[in-house]
This record gives structure tokens, C-alpha cells and sequence, in this order.
């Protein structure tokens, strides 16, 4: 930090509101994307999962592995192929999602009481409409739940695309840190842990509307 | 095996309150030493709170509790604790501890020797019914529900204490397995001579078990005395429902044929062949089942191979509706 | 699959193994800021969670420090790091790259140490109250042994999460495995950025395995496999 400069300069913060509306939308956009794609190819995995068993071991572990994998030398190694883009940022982002979400879409259906689905089964149901009228809607806390972890923890990632030129406010963390500019840096960092925050919220009151048989969570 | 001295515990004007309302009443009685007191009614009766109050998990808002006069309150909890037993429904044993591990946990804090707490546990696991050989070395998860429940009664014992608690011990076993575990019970009870306050809100289990019964209800004491006086004398309306309406029935289970005064102008060589033979020490239930399966109006007595006297239907009968 | 076979070629290049590049010192270094950051998060939370669960006290502050906590973006905590250590004078590199790492790790040591002894049955922990056993007792002998898998558990997401981040220490000029990512990106030179995230992954695996095997041998039988004969 250069000397008798302030922790937070208000006046800077004051005249930079029009990018961090632009730096928040591009926020917005990235971890939509990430985590709408993420779903729907962990949906996909899962149901697949469930109907043969012996898949769930490759499933696991290979989403697994690619939670390991820091997510710098990630972004790193898809720049050759696909360059400073959105879809570099996006693999990387829906990758880091697949293993939460499909825990969590696995397990909700899995933790279906046997009684529900026995009585279910006795009524008539077949098995696809026990999906989708029984175990889908009695499993939507958990999944929601999954959900609502993969967001904020896509949320968090997207500041690390600021590296290969993405980013949302994690551009101006990055910007503020060449610059050793800390005003820059809290701002980034608040504004995207506050994003986090709403996102978890909005979350929370969608799940209620959702379920509205299950307390408060 | 060393009998030990049980002690006497004493409730006196013992009273618990909550911010807003009573649990316990005023609650007083004295469960002589060596005796079984069972504390019944029904939920919300105030039975658990006060068999807590003992061990002080929950403490008294007024009033005294003895055990050989000495004031409960008076000691540090956990010293007054390692000297009392304790089994609860859910037995609670510790499921990353082995059955001897869990036995030897009440000396291990006392800090006896390895040797002694060896001794011990094996002394006690033989007690239960459990063969040491194979079971020591077992986790919780590996027994059954019975096999749990006598590992609690074992844990329970095994620093000898003088009174033990059991908050509905056998309420999570089947009829079965109870009957044997009551039976098993009430014999290690007398060999070991230990005080034992009881809580259950089964009314039969209490007059099978219980020295005394103390029935409570709203936190009060509606009745305090041996079963049979419960049965026959009934404080009110409420301890009489309680007991319920076939209450001389279950008087039955606690006479005795021998106790009971026989016909002995009777000569069994006449009477018919159907009338089955009984002896003095049945009960009178079993007596009247054996009079109503075989069809007869009287059962002969024998002991020892002598003829005692008969016993008749109208007799049973008169028990039943006698008040004495 | 060329990306592979440069990769290895560059692991058996003697010279990557000479000098304060080498591939053993990046490592060491690598695991030096995780251990650090790990056994510094582990002192603070992991009490704090153990004695939250014990009392039953401030239940949703646990909770709520796991949800804030998943929040943080670690570049975020990096640049904020920056701007405490280098006033310090203690420089780029190390300090700030662990002092980055430890509010990563703090939140799910301490909320799985709270949800871990809250979980452990509670008729369990009566009767051991009920047999005079000490508060303190009660949470070292009775409750910490329960919760141990869950509190494991918690040590290994925060140990494998901070040795995959510890990779962005680079950006500020730390050393350990990042080194080889940021390098090799910026000179694009990418077989050693994918030697780099190879050995970051393998260290992962590593750590995992051997949270697994201290957690076979720490955890009791009795609750390992329960209702299985030994």
C-alpha cells in the first residue's frame, strides 16, 4: 500500500458504481450459466445413478477428481484450447458443481422413506411417475440444499476467473492487487460475498414456496 | 458373591418447579433399605423428574432427599452419582466402548485396580446371563435389545452402589424378553440387596416388581404402599382406573394358594378325577387357570406329597371381591 | 494425451529436480503453507466447535460461520491478506498465502466439530452424566471418540481444499506446487503447468488417503461397522 493511503477511499467507491453494475451483472451471468448447466448434466448423471447402480462408483470418482484439481491450473490448462473466454470459465465452473450436486439429487431421492415409496408402488404408481410426483418433490430440501451450496461456491469461483480475463467483481480484486489498490480489493470482496449471500437467501425462500411441508431451513 | 447393604433413600416435602408450572409436588416417602419402590402413572406425572432429582440430573426447587440421611445436596454431583446406579430405557451404553469397557466404567472412575475391575466385570457379566468369554470383547452394536438392557443392569451394578435408578428399563424389549428380564431382575435384586427406585408407567410391571408402589399423578403422591394393599384398597377413584377394573384379578397373582384357607373336610379319594392337584407355593392365578382349563370346581393341595386341603372356585372368588 | 506424455517427459528431466526449483522443495514448500494453515485452523476451531456442541450454545453462529464461510472467495481472502501481512513488513510469499488459507479452512473444521457432538445421542451422553461423569469427561472420553468420523471428515475437506488453493499463493510470489502453474502459464509453458496440477492432485490424494488410514486407526470399532461381527 503506498503511505498515508487510506484502507478504503469512499470517493473512489462513490464514482465507480457503473462498474460495479457491469462487474456484478457479468458476476450474475457466469454463476447462472454454471450452475443452470451444472444441473442439468448432474440431473442427467444422477437419475442415471440411480437406475444403474454400478455407475455410481465411475460417477463419484470422477467428479471427485475434478473437485481436487485447483481450479487456477484448471482455467490454466483450458486457455490453449479455448482461450481467454466464458467458456473457459464455464467448464470450470459447471465442473466444480457436478459433485455436490449429484451427491445431494442422489441422496434426496435415496432418503425417500421406504414406506413412501412401498405405499406409493401399492397404489399403482409406475416408476416414472414415482419419480416425478413422489420421490422428486419429497426429495427437493436436499436438492435444494445441494443447490444452494454449489451456487455460493460458484459464486466464490467466479472471482478466480478474473485470471484468465473473466470474472466479475474478482476483476476488480485482481485489479486491486497488481495496483496494491486496497479500496478496489474490499470492494470486490464484499460485493461478492454479499452476492453470495442474497443468492443463498432467495434460495432459501424459493425452497419454502417449494416445500412448503418441510420447516423452515 | 458379597451381599451388599442396600440404603434408604427418603423424599421429604420434595417440590420441583419449572417457570411455569409444578412437575413435582411435595413430594414425600421412604423406600426402606433393600426394598423395590416403584414410581408409576401416567405421562406427566412428575415419576422421572423426581427418580432424577436422586441423582441430581435435575435438581430439587425445594425439599430433601436422604439416602442413609444424608442429604443428596450435599455432595458433589458426580461423586454422589459414581455411588448410584442408573439404567435408562434407551440403556445409553457407550457404542465405541467394548461390553467390558462399558461395564468397567464406574470403577475405572473410582479408580480401582486393573485386576479388581477384571474381576468385576467378569463377576457381574455372569451375573446378567451374558458368558464373559463372549461377550467382553463385544461392541453395543453386536447384541441384541435384551442383551443391551442386561449390560445396562450390569453397568448399573457394578460399583456396588447402594441404590440404583431405572427410568423404564424394560420399556423397549418385547413381552418376552421383559417377562424373562423382570424375573432376572428381581432375583439379582435380592441377592445383591441394593436399594432400587423404579420408574414405569406400567401398572402390572410396578405390583410384579415393587416392594412398595408409589402411584403419582400431576406431580402429587395419590398412593403409597405395598401392591397389594393397592389392589385391595384403592386411595380413589383415580389410583382405582389406574389399576383398573380387573384389579382383583391381578390380586391373584400376589397370593398364594398356600396362603389362602383350604377346605379340609374334603376327601380327595371321592372327589372327581378331573380335579386337578396344586401346590402351596402357586399363585392364585395359575391356580384358577388350572381349575378353568380342567373344568373342575376344586383343585387338591399337596405338599410334599401330603394332602393339604382344596381349594374352590367360590374361595378364588371370594379373594377376588375381598377387600382384605 | 501429448499434453500427457510432456508432462512426463518433464517429470524425468533431471534438472527439475536441482535447485530452489526443484520438484522435492516445491512440495515440501507446497506442504509447509497447507500443513501450517491446517494445524493453525485446527487449534482454533477445532476447540470452539467441540465445546460449542457440548453446551448447545450459539448453534447458529457454527452453522452460519459454515455458510459465510463458503462465501469467501479465496482470491478475495489472498488480496485482503496482502493488505494485512504487507504493512507487517513479513513480505510477499509465505505469510500471506497462509494467513489467505486459514479462513478457508476454519469453517468446515468448526462446523463439523459442532454438528458432529450435537449428533452424538443424547441418551448416551445422559447416561454417562447419570454414571458421575465429569463435564470434561463426558466431551473427551464419551462425545470426542462418537464424533470423531464427522470431525475427520471436517479436517479433510478443509486439508484438501487448502492444498488445492494453496496454488493462487504463486500470484503472490509464494512458493510450493502454484509456482509451477503460474510459471508455466505465464512462459506458456504448459508441460510444466500440467506436471504443476499433477502433483497438486496427486498431494490431494495423499492428504485424503491419509486422513483415511488416521481415521481407521483412531476411530472405534464399535461405531466403525456397527451391527457387523468383528
Amino acid at each position: 500500500m503506498t503511505a498515508g493511503e487510506p484502507l478504503i477511499r469512499w470517493d473512489w467507491i462513490a464514482s465507480h458504481g457503473g462498474v460495479f453494475v457491469e462487474r456484478g451483472l457479468q458476476h450474475i451471468e457466469l454463476t447462472l450459466i454454471g450452475v443452470t448447466v451444472g444441473f442439468i448434466i448432474a440431473f442427467a448423471l444422477s437419475l442415471l445413478v440411480l437406475r444403474y447402480r454400478r455407475l455410481e462408483g465411475p460417477v463419484t470418482s470422477i467428479t471427485g477428481t475434478l473437485y481436487t484439481i485447483p481450479s487456477l491450473a484448471l482455467f490454466a490448462l483450458l486457455v490453449p484450447y479455448t482461450g481467454f473466454t466464458v467458456l473457459t470459465a464455464e467448464i470450470g465452473l459447471v465442473s466444480y458443481t457436478l459433485l455436490i450436486l449429484i451427491r445431494n439429487i442422489v441422496s434426496g431421492i435415496r432418503g425417500v422413506s421406504p414406506d413412501v415409496h412401498e405405499a406409493a408402488i401399492g397404489m399403482g404408481y409406475t416408476a416414472r411417475q414415482l419419480l416425478w410426483r413422489i420421490e422428486l418433490p419429497l426429495a427437493l430440501a436436499v436438492i435444494v440444499a445441494g443447490i444452494r451450496i454449489a451456487t455460493v461456491t460458484t459464486i466464490g469461483l467466479v472471482t478466480v476467473t478474473a485470471l484468465i480475463g473473466q470474472g466479475g467483481f474478482g476483476a476488480l480484486i485482481l485489479s486491486g492487487m497488481l495496483t496494491f489498490f486496497s479500496t478496489e480489493i474490499i470492494a470486490g470482496a464484499v460485493l461478492s460475498v454479499s452476492l453470495a449471500i442474497v443468492a443463498d437467501a432467495m434460495l432459501v425462500l424459493l425452497q419454502q414456496r417449494l416445500t412448503p411441508w418441510v420447516g423452515a431451513g | 458373591m458379597a451381599t451388599q447393604r442396600g440404603a434408604s433413600v427418603e423424599f421429604r416435602e420434595v417440590s420441583k418447579r419449572y417457570s411455569d408450572q409444578v412437575a413435582v409436588d411435595r413430594l414425600s416417602f421412604t423406600v426402606p433399605a433393600g426394598k423395590i419402590c416403584v414410581l408409576v402413572g401416567p405421562s406427566g406425572s412428575g415419576k422421572t423428574t423426581s427418580l432424577k432429582m436422586v441423582n441430581r440430573l435435575v435438581e430439587p426447587s425445594e425439599g430433601q432427599i436422604l439416602i442413609d440421611g444424608t442429604n443428596v445436596l450435599a455432595e458433589e454431583p458426580t461423586t454422589l452419582r459414581r455411588r448410584i446406579g442408573y439404567v435408562i430405557q434407551q440403556v445409553g451404553l457407550f457404542p465405541h466402548q467394548t461390553i467390558a469397557e462399558n461395564v468397567a466404567t464406574v470403577p475405572r472412575l473410582l479408580r480401582w485396580s486393573g485386576e479388581r475391575i477384571d474381576a468385576r466385570v467378569t463377576e457381574l457379566l455372569t451375573l446378567v446371563g451374558l458368558d464373559p468369554r463372549r461377550y467382553a470383547k463385544r461392541y453395543p452394536a453386536q447384541l441384541s435389545g435384551g442383551e443391551r438392557q442386561r449390560v445396562g443392569v450390569a453397568r448399573a451394578l457394578a460399583a456396588e452402589p447402594p441404590v440404583m435408578l431405572m427410568d423404564e428399563p424394560f420399556g423397549a424389549v418385547d413381552p418376552i424378553v421383559r417377562d424373562r428380564l423382570q424375573q432376572e431382575f428381581l432375583q439379582i435384586q435380592r441377592s445383591q440387596g441394593t436399594t432400587v427406585l423404579f420408574v414405569t408407567h406400567d401398572i402390572d410391571e410396578a405390583i410384579r416388581l415393587g416392594d412398595r408402589v408409589a402411584v403419582m399423578r400431576g406431580g402429587r403422591l395419590v398412593q403409597f404402599s405395598p401392591p397389594a394393599e393397592l389392589l385391595a384398597h384403592p386411595a380413589n377413584e383415580f389410583v382405582a382406573q389406574f389399576v383398573g377394573s380387573d384389579r382383583g384379578l391381578k390380586r391373584l397373582a400376589l397370593l398364594t394358594v398356600g396362603g389362602t384357607e383350604l377346605e379340609t373336610d374334603v376327601d380327595p379319594a371321592r372327589v372327581e378325577p378331573k380335579a386337578p392337584r396344586l401346590e402351596p407355593s402357586m399363585s392364585l392365578r395359575d391356580a384358577l387357570a388350572r381349575l378353568l382349563t380342567s373344568e373342575s370346581e376344586l383343585g387338591l393341595v399337596y405338599e410334599d406329597g401330603r394332602f393339604r386341603g382344596a381349594l374352590t372356585l367360590r374361595q378364588i372368588g371370594h379373594m377376588i371381591r375381598s377387600d382384605a | 494425451m501429448r499434453l500427457l506424455l510432456d508432462a512426463l517427459r518433464w517429470f524425468i528431466d533431471p534438472s527439475h529436480y536441482q535447485g530452489s526449483d526443484a520438484i522435492q522443495t516445491r512440495i515440501l514448500e507446497h506442504v509447509e503453507m497447507s500443513g501450517f494453515a491446517v494445524l493453525v485452523a485446527i487449534a482454533l476451531a477445532l476447540p470452539i466447535g467441540l465445546i460449542l456442541g457440548h453446551t448447545g450454545r450459539l448453534g447458529f453462529v457454527a452453522v452460519s460461520v459454515a455458510n459465510v464461510g463458503r462465501a469467501l472467495p479465496s482470491l478475495a481472502l489472498l488480496a485482503l491478506a496482502l493488505i494485512v501481512v504487507l504493512p507487517l513488513g513479513l513480505g510477499l510469499g509465505f505469510w500471506p498465502t497462509v494467513l489467505a488459507l486459514i479462513p478457508l479452512a476454519v469453517p468446515p473444521i468448526l462446523t463439523n466439530a459442532y454438528v458432529a457432538v450435537r449428533n452424538v445421542d443424547r441418551d448416551v451422553v445422559e447416561a454417562a452424566r447419570g454414571m458421575g461423569l465429569g463435564e470434561s469427561d463426558i466431551l473427551r472420553a464419551i462425545e470426542l471418540p462418537l464424533a470423531l468420523p464427522l470431525v475427520i471428515a471436517g479436517v479433510r475437506t478443509a486439508a484438501v481444499n487448502v492444498v488445492a488453493t494453496a496454488t493462487l499463493g504463486a500470484i503472490v510470489a509464494s512458493g510450493g506446487l502454484g509456482r509451477y502453474i503460474v510459471d508455466g502459464f505465464a512462459l506458456q509453458e504448459y508441460d510444466r503447468l500440467f506436471a504443476g496440477a499433477l502433483l497438486v492432485a496427486a498431494l490431494a490424494i495423499v492428504v485424503e488417503a491419509s486422513l483415511a488410514a488416521f481415521e481407521k486407526a483412531a476411530v472405534s470399532p464399535g461405531i466403525r461397522h456397527p451391527g457387523s461381527a468383528l
